[in-house]
């Protein structure tokens, strides 16, 4: 158990001035590189590890963590603008953002977007500082056995839910995790599908994919539409009326419940390793959606689409701390970077951090609910600056962007073999998105690829090499009828969408 | 058989699908007897899955549509000067292909207006070197 006086030290040290600046500026600088598409806040906590070196340990991971979030406020704003996340978690925020922005409310969307961002964000901060042990034991009692069902269950949702084609939405999860088997093989490490190319032995960089696929191709198909004619990225369409620039209290009070639902969902994925936030922003735009009174509003600009994406992708960042700091696994690749931070000064997560390092940890707590506190002020500010960012001809923006990414690349993969990979990629999406496939179910199928054969594998081991012996797992089998279930929900409400086009 | 987006591209899977089964996967895959999975199970169970799935596609297409084929060639061409963009590199660096890959792409997206071809060829490729060779100290492709 852990002093109080610990927690006061722990957040008297998150309070100082300096920390409270550092967080400041990693706040500032996260929306600022999530604002400008192709970048994002993960290469952005990339760069800026090494130079955490000089700082205290607290200043140091508070940066970050005001880098990570920031970053996952300022990834919606080219979603919504654009239809260019920032960050893969911002896929589904642009459901429901663009169209809106198109409709000549950009700022009302970006808004909601930042509410629902730091609504989502301090919900689950506060499951993390007050209930962690508990949530990660429960994480940890999922077997290999549970998480390939997991996985199976958000496969058959996302296939169904993206796009009117279960086929294709397959098709494309078939393809991720296809990609994913590139590299060496989870369990006998032997070279797989590498074709001569060593530096594909630990597999594809996910930088290089993840860019490619979500950013370039995107900007390749901008820019084959703008051929030869200048325009802004983004075409605002001016309106007198300022309801139309900000979120009434109202529309804020009214999305309640699915910003509590999005919470909730984006807290349990993040506390369960491998998961997350892209595939929590989808579950929760799927469950809002199915739990609306008028689900053909959703794609079209829906104030709650917006509210259910950003509200579970940002819970997830608090929870991926559980299994961090609890079990000293990272739940995905921001939380893997801030082990990093961890490491570089000297400390080991696990179960004894909150005992060896306990003000260490409240004074990261501290630090991540001041974060929330400043991100919703610098959003406040910075929104419109952001959209200046993004509205600049789209000539300059994606030069730039363009020029970022291949910097951005090669630094990450150390080289131009990284970039080239993401060209070989962004020519994948682009001709994916051209005919009809999601882009986001290929990417999470990349994400979670190595992982589910893993738990496969395991599972594998467990039952002796006879996988119906699942059966004895009851909350494995609970999720594989959901997914034989939702599987042929999809399949008949998709056949009903096809005729009624067709008629 | 009307010939459709899908079609095309479920014929592609299904033959993608059946060449990995049948040809890449036995050739590039090892063989490996131990474990408790094979190296090749995987890629030849989704490959399986995509030739599948890409025949159904063919039988039971939508009627998605795609943009024109001068849509494509455009496309082409971005991507052929960005990979020529990137030998450059390999073979000057950054420094002097950088400018000249942001300069071919704003022209051919129709930017002619000197400040935001300077600011895009000039002042952005040189915020990009003083933020990563600067001040973050790192080396430029």
């Amino acid at each position: 158990m852990v002093d109080l006086s610990i927690i006061l030290a722990g957040f008297s040290d998150a309070f100082s001035l300096t920390n409270l600046l550092f967080v400041l500026f990693g706040v500032v600088l996260g929306q600022f590189v999530g604002a400008v598409p192709g970048i994002g806040p993960i290469m952005a906590m990339a760069i800026a590890i090494p130079f955490t070196f000089a700082l205290s340990p607290i200043v140091a991971i508070s940066f970050l963590v005001g880098v990570n979030k920031g970053g996952l406020v300022g990834g919606a704003v080219p979603a919504i603008l654009m239809n260019t996340p920032g960050t893969p978690d911002a896929a589904a925020t642009a459901l429901d953002g663009y169209p809106l922005a198109k409709q000549g409310k950009p700022l009302k969307a970006t808004k909601m977007a930042l509410f629902s961002s730091i609504t989502g964000d301090t919900f689950s901060d506060i499951v993390l500082i007050t209930v962690s042990a508990p949530l990660a034991v429960l994480a940890l009692k999922m077997g290999p056995i549970e998480i390939a069902a997991l996985m199976i269950f958000t496969f058959s949702v996302l296939a169904g839910l993206m796009g009117s084609s279960l086929i294709k939405g397959l098709i494309a999860a078939v393809l991720g995790l296809l990609v994913a088997c590139i590299g060496s093989d989870p369990e006998n490490f032997t070279p797989r599908l590498i074709f001569g190319y060593w530096d594909l032995f630990d597999g594809l960089p996910l930088p290089s994919v993840a860019i490619g696929v979500l950013a370039i191709s995107e900007i390749l198909h901008r820019m084959s539409e703008s051929f030869g004619r200048v325009r802004p990225a983004i075409e605002f369409v001016e309106s007198d009326d300022p309801d139309q620039d900000r979120v009434t209290w109202a529309e804020y009070w009214g999305c309640r419940f699915t910003m509590l639902r999005g919470a909730v969902i984006g807290t349990i994925l993040g506390a369960l390793p491998g998961i997350g936030s892209t595939a929590a922003a989808f579950m929760s735009y799927a469950f809002a959606k199915a739990s609306s009174k008028d689900p053909s509003s959703f794609g079209k600009g829906n104030l709650h689409g917006i509210a259910a994406s950003e509200s579970a992708n940002s819970a997830v960042m608090g929870a991926n701390l559980i299994p961090l700091l609890t079990l000293g696994i990272p739940g995905s690749v921001g939380a893997a970077l801030i082990v990093s931070a961890f490491m570089i000064h000297g400390m080991q997560p696990g179960p004894l951090l909150f005992e060896n390092q306990g003000r260490l940890v409240y004074g990261l707590f501290g630090a991540m609910l001041m974060a929330n506190f400043l991100n919703l002020w610098v959003g406040q500010i910075g929104l419109r600056l952001w959209v200046k960012v993004v509205s600049a001809p789209e000539s300059i923006i994606f030069s730039s962007a363009l020029l970022l990414c291949f910097v951005g690349v090669a630094m990450a993969t150390s080289g131009l073999f990284g970039v080239a990979i993401m060209l070989i990629f962004a020519v994948l999406g682009y001709l994916l998105s051209s005919f009809g496939y999601s882009l986001v179910i290929f990417i999470i199928a990349f994400f979670l690829g190595p992982r589910f054969e893993k738990s496969i594998a395991q599972s594998l081991a467990l039952t002796n090499g006879d996988l119906t012996q699942a059966y004895q797992s009851p909350v494995a089998v609970a999720l594989l009828i959901l997914s034989v279930v939702s599987f042929f929900w999809f399949l008949k409400r998709n056949a009903a969408v096809e005729k009624e086009q067709n008629s | 058989m009307r010939f459709t987006a899908d079609r095309v591209s479920g014929t592609l899977f299904l033959a993608l699908g059946l060449a990995l089964y049948f040809l890449i996967i036995p050739n590039y895959v090892e063989s490996v007897t131990d474990g408790n999975i094979s190296p090749d199970m995987m890629p030849n169970s989704l490959s399986l899955i995509l030739a599948l799935c890409g025949a159904l596609l063919v039988f039971k297409p939508t009627l998605h549509s795609t943009q024109t084929m001068r849509s494509f060639a455009i496309t082409a061409a971005y991507v052929f000067i960005l990979t020529a963009g990137i030998y450059a590199m390999s073979l000057f660096g950054f420094v002097y292909v950088g400018p000249a890959v942001a300069l071919a792409i704003m022209l051919m997206i129709g930017e002619r207006r000197p400040i935001w071809l300077v600011a895009g060829v000039v002042a952005m490729p040189a915020l990009i070197w003083f933020l990563v060779v600067q001040v973050l100290g790192r080396a430029l492709p």
